[in-house]
Order: structure tokens, then C-alpha cells, then sequence
């Protein structure tokens, strides 16, 4: 079964892509092999550093001339009827969109979200939220090729590092196939065959094999799309952006208890945030109120410093990867709420942590 | 000669130590209102004279020296705990007022399962008492849908009521005993007793003050065994609310006491409703609880004196159920409301009055009608009884209309209080009471006479008796 | 131009209990694993605002004397669509149309899509198809590209702005993957809605919804866009095969220790150390 993994390297989640597929073939992927990344590529996006960005050692480029999800679909179709890959794996904001289109192309079904994939026995199941996220649905995608775009949550399980070559992968000797249907030129282009079965392969200082390298810029691009702009995204506040957050709550006790959480969240790297009667006692200013009435935040790790967590409160921080309450009240609803508790004064507590931390991350 | 700001600001800080006394601009106009002015806050226009200074209360002795003070100096004092008011009782109505924030007053200090009665400081926020009580398989039975948010202060100075009130009865019926400060410093502790008839029942000078009187500063409530495993529900759809009262009544004067018993108006079912009722469907609904056999007989009662209404008809007790489980107003559903008034400018309020059962179905039609016809831009225009008695029951008017042509700060003018008043109108036309359970805050105060009438003498005796210098939340109950 | 906006309307999943999420296995394609009949329904929150979105062109085209757009909305499904169509059509809608195809389409995107083509495909079609981009129970946010390829017609999706240029063009703003992006495109065009500053539907007042009460909801029949929806059902490339529980619930571990250094120094060295380096 010919599996491939796809990074559209004319987008500037690159990066982020690559990270997810990598995280994803090691943990997300049972009972199939992907041996190769397709990488598209526009002649200014860095060729290099795009194949060190693989999950594979072996790739597959795509030279494109503009980044077209439609085109680029048009493009990985082919390549998929060509070479009759079973198992399409994408990722990023534009996963959806290229899976389906290519599922739509192909004949094959679609998948988006998934967080797990199993192959077996010819058969390829699916976990993926549904209802809103208030369950996992498991589904069996029928007809080939399986397009599987895979949840954005493999994007921070892949933080882990750089995507390096996946050298510990099963079937790694086996990957000397260079896809035999693929010679058959796919559209305008035209594609050069460059990882020959010969030993010593040319590999990049990344350890990384190029297989065949396409060049599909004379494609014609979608023209009735005009007067295409590109702008940074909309800036979200530090407090809702941030990925580590402490928050002091009432328990601080003064305005000076505050102060010294502050101080700690600073020196552990942390942003801080209050609950609302910080606020309302003036301790803290108003921009870093957390809840209902302030911001929400969604950080790896979030620190919950002397308050009693309140729904208001929680509403703000549910979404942390992790949260930790220190409290004086065993009884406190956020002990409950947390992943882990800490009793005890949670000023003393935050001040040692912080120093631990601070020197951990040195 | 009335102190300047500053002054005041000192002369709290002198009194409670400067930690305790906000200033920050952002707090000061936040504290200016209450839910009253939604549309404003939503919008953050505001209108209201801002605060001198918020000071958060740590003990009952510190309250008596504030309130001494502010009394000799004449500065208006605003006591407050959770600031969930919705009918201006909160907000400052002259300038360089005080507000007393009891909220740091967070302390429960017994939940005595042998007596069934918990005593709670005034900023203990009912949720973290229910939470406890639950801890001991017991119940407040006090459950408004501010409860995840309200404090017990603020709840016995409204006269707060909940939604099992039809079984336990609102607050004024769970508060055993009470200490709340006077604008002279005297401490008043009422004791804990099952019942007294030594006099007056002088629990009722405190009970629903608005804040107007004293500041409350410790409350003790009943506590009740807590049955939620045979918790019945039942639900039918009609098309005459006229009809429903009647069902309701009966249920009532049979001597039924289920803890949930319901009439939604057509346009007020479409809003919770609309996945089972038709568009021009009332819906009547019951919850009965308590031990098994007393719940399965309520039930079974119930259910027994509607099917002698043909016009009802019956629907999956699920869909009650269901509706149940989703009454209390969580955060989430709080920022959704605010993201959509701010969209929309589409903007929901509410009005609660109460009248016995011959005028209660007289005084919704004729509100309803004229409010339709009245008022430009209402998008819904409904209500639902929620809380019923012996002798009558109430009506929570619930409507909608389009911000349109004004600002936010004109809201309240173009349509809130032209709607509060054809509903006060209509209701004291027919004698009911113009303030079920919200409380008369500033928004009704200017019908305060009328719905006294000649008893206004003891309400006007009483303020003249503890309030003489006129310090207490200035325009709540009383206008200025 | 004519605009049509595809929405649907769903259980508020919110009002459901944990306990109410029950685990399993087989096809549940017929809904038998959430009861969901029980609780209120609401537009789906991608699908508003397209609702609104369509709205705003019809206003602003007004406003700079523009031909003004045709607004339909179509949803799928049985008569609990109704009240929402009723709403489009007292806001102006000049058409609101149900399919009620019998079935239940929540995990059959390509059957969705292919009504939705069928819909937009129709005399009474539109130029423009607005659709949210997702929708809460099973669709991953599949449809709108799946229509566009059954239609041939461009997609932009996670369109947060649309603007009417002269000429029937529209300016669009999308948050693409990692950045703002602004087009130009000529209809017919598919357009799936993200996450939009424009959220929420504005509302009728009665006076609206008593000018246009004789104004009646369409209801089609699958036979009537000429698909057969058993065959569709049959065809669907992906399959729900089984349901599993969210474990939501955090552990809420106390950490041992009889100081606070001695407690934070376990915090961090059991639970927090592997967080941390990632940061």
C-alpha cells in the first residue's frame, strides 16, 4: 500500500505542517507505512529548507507557481491516480481543503480533524471529533484514496523540535519504490525521477532523498480570482495568544500579594492574569482580567494562584493543556477543575516554583 | 457642606487603611451601574455619576465604622455584594457616592445538618454554599438564575426568590436569623429560631431594604434534604393562556406543592420551546421533588388535574427534563447574550409583577396589547408565570426590541421605561404587585406610593427611623 | 446577483448532559447514538453568520444604489427548520426553502453536498452560494469544497468580510492559513463563511413578520432537486461506524510535600517538567 504525506510549502505554515505530519506519523498512525512527502514549492520558498522540513526521508518536489489550492489539488491527484496511493495524509488550516478536493478528484473519501488512523486489512478507520467535540467518532472511509487531513492538536504535539528525518520508521529498507506510475508525467509538467534505486542516492545534509522533483509552474492558476492581497492575520492580545499564564486570584490577599505573583509569573516566563475581584479591587489593572468579562485563554500551561475558580473564571482558562491550582481550600471548585492541585499558600508556593522554573529553562 | 472627593476618599482611607479603598478610574465607572443599563455597559457609554471610591468590607465592625461616618457626613452609601442587580438599585445616582462592597465577607460559618441551617457572612456566593449543603446530600432550595453568580447579602437584600420557589418559597421564607448594620453603626442580630411571635417580625425590615435601610452582614437560611433521584417532570402544550391559568390554579389551590410549576405565553415558549411547541402553542409545565412518595404523588396529582383539560396536550417529559438541566445562566450563555445585543442592538429585558389569579390573565393581555401597539421596534413580546401561591401568581413579562435611531444611552428611555411603565400601570389598575422578585431598585421607585398606597406611611416611617440622614442608596425604593 | 445561503440548524449541544453522550458501536449514520430530539435547536454558528453576511451585501448595495441582491436560504430538514425560515423571510429573504429529504445527513457531507448543488443548480439557484464552513455534529468542514468541485465554481474559505464592487464582483476577506487574505472574484462563486465579525442574525421585529406572513416556506422533496437520496446514503465515501466518550473531567491530583518549596519542587519534577520544555 503506497502511503504519502503532503506539505503545501507555498503556504507559511510550512513549518507547523511538517511538525503535525511528523508528530502524527509517530503517535496518530498505525498498520501503514508513509515512506514519502510530496512538498509543493514556489521558486522564493526556501527549496532547501522545505525538504529538511520532511517527515520522510523521502521526498517528493513540486515546483508550483503560485500557492493555489485548487491547482495543487489538480497536481497531488494526479500524482495519487498516477501512482495509486491509498493513503493521502495533510495537515494545516488548508488540509481540509486539499483533502477534499483531491478525495473529490480521485473518487476516494475524506476525512478531516482525525486525531487517530488505523489501516487494517485493506480498511482504514478514523477517530475524529464530532457532536461539537462532545464525543469521537469513529469512521471507516470506503472508497481510496483515503485523504486523512489530521487535527490541528498535532500541531503543538509536534513542538517536540525540528521535524527530523523519521529514521526509526518500520519499512524504511522497503522505501526504494520510487512509485512506478509516477513517470507518467502528471499534467503540463514534468517530472525528473532523481532518487534512482541505486545506492547513495544523493541525501541533502538533513538526511533527506529527493525522489522526483516536478515542475507544474506552467499550470495556469485560477484567474477569476483578481487583485489577490496578502496581510498578517488579526493580532490577538498577549493573554489570549500566550502559552504559559499564571493567574492570581483574590486569595493573593493585597495588591502586594498580586505584585509578587506578578513577579514570579515574570521570572518563570509566564503572563500574567487576575480574576475579576483582582480587578474589581484594583490590585491589577483591567486588561488582565480573565473570565467572562476579560479575556480567554488557551495556554499549554496554566497556573491558577488563589482563586477559588469560580464558573467565570473557568470559562476563561478551560481550554489550558494543562492546569495547575494552588489553594489554601482543599474544597475549592478549581481543585477539582485542575489537572493537579498544589495545597498550600499559593504566593510562597508560585515564588518557589518560579525559581524552578526560571532554572530549568536557563 | 457636603466633602469633596477627596476628603471622602481620605476620610475612608483613614478609617479602613487605604488597601481597602479603590480609586482606579476603570472600577469607580464600572461600579456606576448595574445590569439596568445594559445596552450602555455592553456598549461602555456611561451616563451615571461616578463612584468616589468602592470599599471592599472585611468585617461586620468595619461596616458600623463606615456607615457611622458616611452618616455624619452625609455621603451616600451603595452597599453591594455580587452586583447582579437588574433594576438600577446599584447604581449611583449622585455624584461621590460610596460603594460598600461586602464581597470579601466570603466566609461560611456553619452548615449545621442537625439543625438544617447554614450561616454564611453576605459575600458567600450562593453557589458556594449550595456546593456545601450538597457536600451533606442537602439543598438551599434557593436556586435564582443568578446563582452561580449572586451572594447571599445581596440576595436577602432583594428579596430574592428562585425557581423551586413554588416548594421551598423565596429567600424571605429560608432566612431565619440575620446581622446587618444600621447608618448609625448599631450592630442588629436577629437570632436563629424556628419561629417567634414576641412582636413584629423585624426580619422583614431587612429583608428586601435594597440596601435602602441597612448592610446586611451575616444571613442564616434553612437548609432542606436534597432529592434530585426522583425529580418528575411533566409538560403540555396548549393554545389559550387563559386556559392555563386556570390548570395552574387549580393545581395550586388543590393543595399541590410542585417546585416548579410553569405557563409560557406563546412568544416566550418560542425562545426555550420552539423544538416541540408551534409557533402559536403555550406551554404548561411542572417539576415536582422531594422524597419518592411525596414527589410520585405530586406528579401523579398534577397529571391528573390537567387531563381534565381537553385543550392540553401532553408532551414527553424528556423535552421538560431537558430544559431543566439547562435553567441556570452559565458564563458562556452570559458572553453570548452580550456578543449578540452588541451585533444586533436586539435587546432583552424582562419585567416581573405578581396579582392574584382573578386580574393575573387581565394584566398580561392587557400589557402585552398595548405594548405591541405602544412601543416601535419590539421583536418579541411574551412572558411566562413562574412562581405560583395559594392566591395568585406572578408574571415575568419577557420582551425584545430593536435599538434603532438612538444610542445605547437612550435605550432605556425610548423603550425600557415606557414598557415598565404601561406594565406597572396595567398591574396597579388591577391591584397586583408591581415588583415580584427583582427588586424596585431605581427603575420603579417612581411607583412606590402606588403600590403602597396608604401603607407607604409605615415604609416612609421606617426609612425616616433608620435612615434619618437620608444616606442610604440614595433613589432606590425611595425616589429622590 | 443572487445570493443563496445554505444553513443548518442543530441540537444545542450544550444543553446536553455528560451523561447524556452514550458511547457506541455499529452505524449510527441514523442518529441512534445521541438523543438530541429533546433539546432546543439553533442556527449553527458559521451558518449565521453567512445569514447576516447576505443581509449586509442587500444593505449595502442599497446604500450605493447597486442592483440589489435576491437573497434565498435553504436548509435540510424536517419542520423544526421552519421557525428559522420563517425569521429569513420577515428579514427580507426572498425565498426560504427546506429540503426535507427523510434522512438524516449529519455524517453524509457528499449528500449534503450534492443537495446543496442540486439547490444552487436549480432556475431559482443562486450566483453566489454562502455557506458556513462547518457545522457542529459530523461535517469537518468538507461541503463547501465538495460543492464547488461538483459545481466547477471557486471556493474561498474562512471568508471573514465580503464587500459588493460595481459590476456584481465581490471583494472578499478570507483568514487563510496563516495570513489575511484579500480577493477579487466574479460569480458564480462558492463562499464558506469562518470565523466572521459579523456573528449573529439580526432580528425581526413583529410589525416585519406581520408584512410577510403570507409569504409561505418552500419544502422540497429529494425527488424534486432529482437526487435519490437512499443512493446517495449508500454512496457516502466515509462512514460513521461507532462513538467513543470524551473524557473531560482533569484529575485534579493533589501533590504530596510538606513545605512549599518541597511541593513545588514535586509539581515540577512530576508534572510540569515535559510542559515546560516544550514552551
Amino acid at each position: 500500500m503506497r502511503a504519502m504525506a503532503v506539505i503545501d510549502g507555498t503556504l507559511g505554515s510550512a513549518a507547523a505542517q511538517a511538525g503535525a505530519l511528523d508528530a502524527f506519523l509517530r503517535d496518530g498512525l498505525t498498520g501503514a507505512a508513509v515512506d514519502e512527502t510530496v512538498v509543493l514549492y514556489r521558486a522564493d520558498d526556501g527549496r532547501e529548507r522545505l525538504i529538511e522540513l520532511s517527515p520522510t526521508r523521502d521526498v517528493r518536489l513540486v515546483k508550483m507557481a503560485a500557492s493555489c489550492p485548487d491547482t495543487a489539488a489538480g497536481v497531488i491527484a494526479e500524482m495519487a491516480r498516477a501512482g495509486d496511493v491509498s493513503l493521502l495524509l495533510l495537515a494545516g488550516g488548508a488540509g481540509p481543503e486539499l483533502a477534499t478536493r483531491i478525495a473529490c478528484r480521485c473518487g476516494g473519501a475524506v476525512l478531516t480533524d482525525v486525531l487517530h488512523a488505523q489501516a487494517e486489512a485493506g480498511r482504514l478507520v478514523c477517530r475524529r471529533p464530532v457532536y461539537s467535540n462532545h464525543m469521537t467518532g469513529r469512521f471507516e472511509l470506503r472508497a481510496r484514496p483515503w485523504c486523512v487531513s489530521i487535527d490541528a492538536g498535532w500541531a503543538c504535539a509536534g513542538g517536540a523540535g525540528e521535524a527530523g528525518p523519521d529514521t526509526g520508521k518500520p519499512g524504511e529498507g522497503s522505501t526504494g519504490k520510487p512509485g512506478e506510475g509516477s513517470t507518467g508525467k502528471p499534467g503540463e509538467g514534468s517530472t525528473v525521477e532523481t532518487g534512482d534505486r541505486s545506492a547513495g542516492g544523493a541525501l541533502s545534509a538533513g538526511g533527506h532523498r529527493v525522489l522526483s522533483e516536478a515542475d507544474e509552474t506552467g499550470r495556469t492558476v485560477d484567474r477569476r480570482f483578481r487583485d489577490v492581497e496578502l496581510g498578517p492575520p488579526p493580532e490577538t492580545g498577549d493573554l489570549a495568544g500566550s502559552r504559559f499564564v499564571v493567574v492570581a486570584g483574590y486569595g493573593a490577599g493585597s495588591r502586594e500579594g498580586v505584585a509578587r505573583i506578578a513577579a514570579a509569573a515574570t521570572r518563570a516566563g509566564a503572563d500574567l492574569a487576575v480574576s475579576r475581584p483582582v480587578v474589581m479591587n484594583a490590585w491589577a489593572p483591567m486588561d488582565r482580567l480573565i473570565g467572562v468579562s476579560g479575556t480567554r485563554t488557551a495556554p499549554d500551561l496554566c497556573i491558577v494562584v488563589g482563586a477559588s475558580g469560580a464558573a467565570a473564571l473557568h470559562w476563561g482558562i478551560e481550554g489550558a493543556g494543562l492546569i495547575v491550582a494552588v489553594n489554601t481550600d482543599e474544597r475549592a471548585p478549581i481543585v477539582a477543575n485542575a489537572d493537579v492541585a498544589v495545597i498550600d499558600d499559593g504566593v510562597a508556593v508560585i515564588e518557589e516554583l518560579a525559581g524552578m522554573i526560571a532554572e530549568l529553562r536557563r | 457642606m457636603s466633602l469633596s472627593r477627596e476628603a471622602i476618599v481620605e476620610g475612608l482611607q483613614h478609617i479602613v487603611g487605604p488597601e481597602h479603598v479603590v480609586t482606579d478610574e476603570q472600577v469607580l465607572v464600572q461600579s456606576s451601574v448595574d445590569n439596568f443599563r445594559k445596552l450602555q455597559n455592553i456598549f461602555d457609554v456611561h451616563t451615571m455619576p461616578v463612584p468616589a471610591a468602592v470599599v471592599m468590607v472585611q468585617s461586620t465592625e468595619m461596616a458600623a465604622e463606615l456607615l457611622r461616618w458616611a452618616d455624619e457626613q452625609g455621603v451616600n452609601v451603595i452597599p453591594r455584594t455580587g452586583a447582579t442587580a437588574t433594576e438600577g438599585g446599584l447604581e449611583s445616582a449622585v455624584p461621590d457616592s460610596v460603594i460598600l462592597d461586602g464581597s470579601p465577607m466570603d466566609r461560611i460559618i456553619d452548615v449545621d445538618a442537625c439543625n438544617m441551617q447554614a450561616t454564611v457572612q453576605c459575600g458567600v456566593p450562593l453557589q458556594a454554599l449550595e456546593d456545601r449543603a450538597r457536600e451533606l446530600g442537602l439543598t438551599t432550595g434557593h436556586s435564582p438564575q443568578s446563582k452561580p453568580v449572586a451572594h447571599l447579602g445581596g440576595l436577602v437584600a432583594t428579596r430574592s426568590i428562585g425557581q423551586f420557589s413554588t416548594l421551598y418559597g423565596g429567600i424571605e421564607d429560608m432566612v431565619v436569623g440575620l446581622e446587618a448594620v444600621f447608618p448609625n453603626g448599631q450592630i442588629c442580630r436577629i437570632k436563629n429560631v424556628p419561629r417567634r411571635a414576641a412582636g413584629p417580625d423585624i426580619r422583614h425590615v431587612v429583608i428586601g431594604n435594597e440596601g435602602a435601610l441597612c448592610f446586611i452582614t451575616e444571613v442564616t437560611v434553612k437548609l432542606f434534604p436534597y432529592f434530585p433521584e426522583s425529580n418528575r417532570f411533566l409538560g403540555w402544550t396548549l393554545k389559550s393562556m387563559t386556559t392555563g391559568f386556570e390548570a395552574l390554579r387549580e393545581v395550586m389551590v388543590s393543595g399541590f406543592k410542585p417546585s416548579v410549576a410553569r405557563l409560557y405565553d406563546p412568544g416566550d415558549a418560542g425562545l426555550h420551546f420552539s423544538h416541540f411547541a408551534a409557533d402559536d402553542d403555550c406551554v404548561l409545565l411542572f417539576m415536582a421533588e422531594g422524597p419518592p412518595g411525596i414527589s410520585r404523588a405530586t406528579a401523579d396529582g398534577i397529571q391528573a388535574i390537567v387531563d381534565t383539560y381537553p385543550e392540553c396536550t401532553q408532551v414527553d417529559s424528556a423535552y421538560i427534563e431537558t430544559w431543566f438541566n439547562d435553567l441556570c445562566w452559565g458564563p458562556d450563555k452570559i458572553i453570548a447574550e452580550d456578543e449578540r445585543i452588541r451585533q444586533t442592538r436586539n435587546v432583552n429585558r424582562t419585567t416581573e409583577i405578581s396579582a392574584d389569579w382573578s386580574s393575573i390573565g387581565e394584566i398580561y393581555a392587557a400589557a402585552r396589547d398595548r405594548i405591541v401597539a405602544e412601543i416601535p421596534d419590539i421583536t418579541m413580546m411574551g412572558g411566562h408565570s413562574s412562581h405560583s401561591y395559594i392566591n395568585g401568581t406572578n408574571m415575568y413579562f419577557n420582551y425584545f426590541f430593536n435599538v434603532v435611531g438612538v444610542g445605547p444611552e437612550e435605550e432605556t428611555t425610548k423603550y425600557y421605561l415606557p414598557i415598565i411603565s404601561i406594565i406597572c400601570e396595567e398591574t396597579l389598575k388591577r391591584g397586583g404587585s408591581i415588583v415580584h422578585h427583582h427588586g424596585m431598585g431605581k427603575a420603579r421607585a417612581p411607583w412606590v406610593k402606588d403600590e403602597y398606597g396608604s401603607s407607604y406611611y409605615m415604609l416612609e416611617t421606617l426609612k425616616q427611623a433608620f435612615d434619618p440622614s437620608g444616606i442610604m442608596n440614595k433613589g432606590t425604593i425611595f425616589p429622590i | 446577483m443572487r445570493i443563496l445561503v445554505g444553513f443548518k440548524v442543530t441540537p444545542d449541544f450544550e444543553s446536553l448532559r455528560e451523561a447524556d453522550w452514550i458511547a457506541g458501536e455499529g452505524n449510527l449514520a441514523d442518529g441512534a447514538g445521541v438523543e438530541t430530539r429533546y433539546v432546543p435547536r439553533l442556527l449553527n454558528c458559521f451558518d449565521e453568520s453567512a445569514l447576516e453576511l447576505a443581509l449586509r451585501l442587500r444593505d449595502a448595495a442599497a446604500g450605493r444604489s447597486f442592483v440589489e441582491p435576491q437573497l434565498s436560504a435553504v436548509s435540510i430538514g424536517g419542520s423544526q427548520v421552519e421557525p428559522f425560515l420563517t425569521t429569513l423571510l420577515a428579514l427580507g429573504y426572498g425565498r426560504a426553502a427546506r429540503v426535507d429529504v427523510g434522512a438524516d445527513v449529519d455524517f453524509a457531507p457528499a449528500a449534503v453536498a450534492s443537495i446543496l448543488a442540486a439547490c444552487a443548480h436549480d432556475s431559482d439557484g443562486g450566483d453566489v452560494l454562502l455557506l458556513g464552513c462547518r457545522s457542529g455534529p459530523g461535517d469537518g468542514g468538507t461541503v463547501p469544497f465538495r460543492v464547488a468541485e461538483t459545481l466547477g465554481w471557486p471556493c474561498l474559505s474562512q471568508v471573514v468580510e465580503i464587500e459588493a464592487l460595481s459590476g456584481d464582483d465581490l471583494r472578499v476577506t478570507c483568514l487563510a492559513d496563516d495570513c489575511l487574505l484579500r480577493v477579487t472574484v466574479r460569480p458564480p462563486c462558492v463562499l464558506a463563511v469562518g470565523n466572521a465579525v459579523v456573528s449573529r442574525l439580526r432580528v425581526p421585529t413583529l410589525r416585519d413578520r406581520l408584512a410577510r406572513r403570507d409569504v409561505l416556506v418552500d419544502v422540497l422533496r429529494a425527488a424534486d432537486l432529482g437526487i435519490d437520496i437512499d443512493l446517495l446514503l449508500e454512496r457516502e465515501p466515509a462512514g460513521l461506524i461507532g462513538l467513543e466518550a470524551v473524557r473531560r473531567a482533569r484529575a485534579g491530583v493533589v501533590v504530596g510535600g510538606e513545605t512549599p518549596h518541597e511541593k513545588a519542587r514535586h509539581l515540577l519534577d512530576d508534572h510540569l517538567r515535559a510542559v515546560i520544555e516544550r514552551l
